[in-house]
């Protein structure tokens, strides 16, 4: 490389870094303070949620992968981690006569990430190995969304089969913990008693 | 040698304060990086809303993760590791694809422009640039960030980040200094006599 074209490169560089740090207008400290207002700590009311997560968990596992799932209903946590096993070896959920159409697995995509909005608040702070695989499965579901996104695209039915493959992922993690706080409430109680 | 404006030592018992939960900690870490993160999301996104979510989501991740962060790397590299990922995952959604392009087309002998720019000038020009050739720019630049460093951060090859330099390079050079019209001056002999 000519010492000319060191010299423009060290000097645009220069030039770059002399410009000035910028804050943004609006001070966006107390919408963050908001959102990572510390979580409540697991009440003791907590398994009548956790009870109903699991019941809406299974009934959406039973309802929305009916047509995939010719057997009788499979537990949650059984079909995410088949999920996820097929999503880990990079092989997306092929099915062979019951694909899922596009919109029924739009739907299921939908149907999970309500439940997991609507759980999310007043979850239960999840241990650090299942916060790490939790954050792990989100950026999937991000990266996901960014083919997604890309025009023209090809490949959309095994993208939206990933897609559930992780939410569904997502929400066993979420179901292994109401239900350990549940049974971890159970233990208290026991020993209280 | 670089010296970019996250280069932040944050003290030890703060950090310890942060990953106990400590709001005010959480606080004094965002009030330190604000301007250097919502910089480089601006500089690379070019638009102040998604530099501001940006910011946002990025210093979320930081908070909800700082449990994870292992004293490997300085705390503040690991924050602008987080900020650009969060800024490139943005970038992807929005962004068309950049097509690559051969780094030795572009050869730069005349003087650079940019030393005599001024910086609202050059902010100007920078603004116009494709968002993930001025991405590539900034951090390679500005933040320091190897060929290979960039080129694993967009998911693309080292030649495909040195192209983009040279292309940025070039087209800010032509922002700041558009050819002269080759349209030939008149002028006027003097009279002798």
């Amino acid at each position: 490389m000519s010492d000319a074209h060191t010299t423009n490169r060290l000097t645009l560089g220069d030039a770059l870094r002399a410009l000035p740090t910028l804050a943004p207008e609006r001070d966006g400290w107390p919408a963050l303070a908001a959102t990572l207002a510390p979580r409540r700590p697991t009440p003791r009311h907590a398994w009548p949620l956790a009870l109903a997560a699991c019941a809406l968990l299974v009934a959406l596992s039973a309802l929305g992968w009916r047509e995939r799932m010719r057997a009788p209903a499979t537990p949650a946590a059984t079909v995410a981690h088949a999920a996820a096993s097929s999503v880990m070896n990079g092989t997306a959920t092929t099915a062979t006569s019951n694909t899922p159409t596009l919109a029924q697995l739009q739907q299921r995509s939908r149907a999970l990430e309500r439940w997991l909005r609507q759980t999310g608040g007043d979850a239960t702070p999840l241990p650090g190995q299942d916060l790490a695989a939790a954050t792990e499965i989100e950026n999937l579901i991000g990266l996901t969304d960014v083919e997604l996104a890309a025009p023209r695209q090809t490949h959309a039915l095994a993208l939206w089969q990933r897609r559930v493959a992780l939410l569904e992922d997502l929400a066993a993690l979420r179901y292994s913990n109401y239900r350990l706080a549940a049974g971890g409430l159970a233990v208290a109680s026991t020993q209280v008693d | 040698m670089t010296t970019s404006s996250f280069q932040i030592e944050v003290p030890a018992d703060l950090l310890a304060r942060a990953r106990g939960g400590d709001a005010a900690a959480f606080e004094a870490i965002y009030r330190c990086f604000e301007r250097p993160a919502y910089t480089l999301a601006l500089r690379m996104l070019g638009d102040a809303d998604a530099a501001r979510d940006t910011l946002h989501d990025a210093m979320l991740k930081v908070f909800r993760r700082i449990a994870q962060f292992r004293n490997e790397a300085p705390f503040w590299a690991w924050l602008r590791q987080i900020v650009s990922n969060e800024a490139l995952m943005r970038l992807r959604r929005h962004e068309p694809p950049a097509s690559d392009l051969d780094a030795e087309e572009i050869v730069d002998i005349a003087p650079p422009p940019w030393v005599v720019a001024d910086a609202r000038t050059l902010e100007r020009a920078l603004a116009r640039l494709p968002a993930l050739t001025r991405s590539v720019l900034w951090l390679y630049h500005v933040e320091g960030y190897t060929h290979p460093q960039i080129a694993a951060a967009v998911g693309k090859t080292t030649s495909f980040s040195k192209s983009q330099l040279a292309r940025g390079t070039a087209r800010l050079r032509a922002l700041l200094d558009p050819p002269m019209e080759t349209e030939p001056c008149l002028m006027r002999t003097p009279q002798t006599g």
